[in-house]
């Protein structure tokens, strides 16, 4: 089961609203890019044979079933959406609380998911579903693999790389290096139209806007553009020795060289 | 009454990781704000000998354990230990060790969490927090909610605090209340594969001169690394040249790679994609060397110079060793 978010595209124009939450109707959405490496390494998982079938589970808005319908162009088999007037705004841990609830539904063999979103960026998630489930977690995976009853992933030390293994089910987050996500073929994005996706609200989940939180115990109370940088000085159409001059004294008055 | 202030302090072949340092320092900053003192939550091999960061800025030690396995492994300790201590704040470093244990105690505690964060403060006992969110196009300050609980999980990123130099002092050890390892505890390291050459930390390095496409090949970092020498830093690199396999990933520096604040980057032959850009848009002075006169990264470099690396920097090498004297 690959968990993905909807985000903004990174190039399009981004509002909060009233009360500092992102204008998601305001934004032009995407999968998480990083989600689709999650969504490659589970379909050449399937492809392998090494897994039977692939799902997506998503929490967000209505619009966000786009966002599965695109995954489901790419491959995989079925689709899930949580979503309910109760979850705007919803921070890592109600996010990790909802999917943890809709993943011990779905009872999964592996929860997938990208190793970071675009929009957020504490890569907590994971971590956060497998405490609240109770399973392993396999982390940062630059691939993963499944042998019988265990799940491997190869992951990135400081100067090298480690094998890390445990016993199904287990959460498992993938980075950028499994391989680069396909493109939906004409073929796929047809034939995603008639795979079943399913809709669930909190209370299908036998959770309430009360146990919730109301959805966050983080709130935003400032949001404010960055100080705006002094403009570039650049250094252009002249000789190599010009330019070297020029960093070189720019160094030594920075006091960096 | 005072709070306290943990902070995750990761140990690497008997000592502590440049970050477990930092955090030291930082926690020790926000805990003369809270009235409380500076608890560091120690994990990793040597971290048995973690007393020695009462130099660093802790006034106590938890162990969580001392062996070798993955980071998570120690999640039930470290929510033991938190459960018990009931800081005002965890501190964890935004690698991907620390983000792992913050979130166990997110998912175990119902923990409000923020970040990674680039500041936090303690305003009337409550942690205020600022993050650069949406690729760094806006910050946003938060704190908890009334309801929240009273312990806060901080994801802090590199270089925020400094470490302290030249202190002293001995922190005392104590061992984490005992706490079954649980299912996180299930994960191990099956195979460990150690590069064959020493990788430089980019986390710790004051310089880094880094590559990207342009730099063409692995040979051509060899000119890049001449000039980080000269000037006492590391080589790093965009994902485009760590997935052409020019360097190793450890260099990478970005969404996907290491996030790095040091004094000086230089970016030679890197566009500056957004990816890029939101792993080194904090350094304090960017000089970018690139052919493109259109590249984005003339758009937030300080210094943005136009021509060929190849050319360039064989030359600022050698001018730089010449006024240096050497």
């Amino acid at each position: 089961m690959v968990c993905l978010k909807q985000v903004p595209a990174t190039t399009s124009e981004k509002r909060y609203t009233a009360d500092l939450r992102l204008d998601r109707a305001a934004s032009e959405a995407v999968i998480n890019p990083l989600d689709e490496y999650a969504i490659e390494q589970a379909l050449r998982l399937q492809e392998s044979g090494a897994v039977e079938s692939v799902g997506y589970l998503s929490m967000g808005p209505d619009q966000a079933a786009e966002a599965l319908r695109r995954a489901l162009a790419m491959g995989g088999d079925d689709a899930t959406l949580v979503t309910d007037p109760g979850l705007g705004g919803a921070d890592a841990w109600a996010t990790a609380r909802v999917l943890a609830a809709a993943l011990d539904r779905i009872a999964p063999d592996i929860a997938l998911m990208g190793m970071a979103s675009d929009d957020a960026r504490g890569s907590l998630v994971p971590g956060a579903v497998a405490a609240l489930r109770g399973v392993p977690l396999l982390s940062y995976g630059s691939e993963l693999r499944v042998d019988g009853s265990v799940a491997r992933v190869r992951r990135l030390t400081a100067d090298g790389f480690d094998i890390v293994e445990a016993p199904m089910p287990v959460v498992a987050s993938v980075t950028d290096q499994v391989g680069e996500p396909r493109y939906a073929s004409l073929k796929g994005i047809m034939a995603a139209k008639r795979k079943p996706m399913e809709t669930w609200s909190l209370g299908d989940l036998g959770l309430s806007p009360d146990d919730l939180h109301g959805a966050a115990l983080t709130r935003v109370v400032e949001v404010r553009k960055p100080e705006a940088k002094p403009p570039t000085e650049r250094v252009e159409n002249v000789s190599a020795d010009e330019a070297v001059t020029r960093i070189a004294d720019w160094l030594a008055a920075r006091k960096l060289a | 009454m005072g709070r306290e202030i943990a902070f995750l302090a990761e140990f690497v072949g008997g000592s502590p990781t440049h970050a477990a340092l930092e955090l030291a320092a930082g926690a020790a900053d926000l805990a003369t704000q809270s009235g409380g003192s500076a608890v560091a939550l120690a994990y990793g091999p040597g971290a048995k000998a973690a007393g020695s960061l009462g130099a660093a800025g802790a006034s106590r030690v938890v162990l969580l354990g001392d062996d070798p396995s993955p980071a998570i492994t120690h999640a039930a300790a470290a929510a033991a230990a938190a459960g018990e201590l009931e800081p005002l704040a965890v501190l964890a470093p935004a690698t991907p060790n620390g983000r792992d244990l913050a979130a166990a105690l997110v998912g175990l505690l119902g923990l409000p969490a923020f970040g990674p964060v680039r500041a936090v403060r303690i305003e009337e006992g409550r942690v205020r927090t600022e993050q650069a969110t949406l690729q760094g196009t806006v910050i946003t300050v938060s704190e908890p909610t009334e309801t929240a609980p009273a312990t806060s999980v901080v994801l802090v990123l590199p270089s925020t605090f400094t470490p302290r130099e030249g202190g002293s002092g001995s922190a005392a050890v104590a061992e984490a209340p005992k706490a079954e390892a649980g299912p996180l505890g299930k994960a191990k390291i099956v195979e460990s594969h150690p590069a064959e050459a020493a990788v430089a930390n980019l986390e710790e390095a004051h310089v880094i001169v880094a590559g990207g496409r342009g730099v063409g090949s692995a040979d051509g970092f060899a000119i890049l690394q001449e000039l980080a020498t000269a000037l006492g830093g590391a080589v790093g690199a965009s994902r485009a040249a760590a997935d052409a396999g020019w360097v190793p990933y450890q260099l990478q520096i970005g969404q996907t790679g290491k996030v790095v604040k040091p004094a000086l980057y230089v970016g030679c032959g890197i566009s500056g994609a957004i990816q890029h850009r939101v792993g080194m848009q904090t350094a304090e002075n960017v000089l970018a060397i690139n052919k493109d006169p259109d590249a984005p990264i003339g758009e937030f470099a300080d210094l943005f110079v136009v021509g060929d690396l190849f050319t360039i920097l064989p030359k600022l090498t050698a001018e730089i060793r010449r006024r240096k004297g050497l």
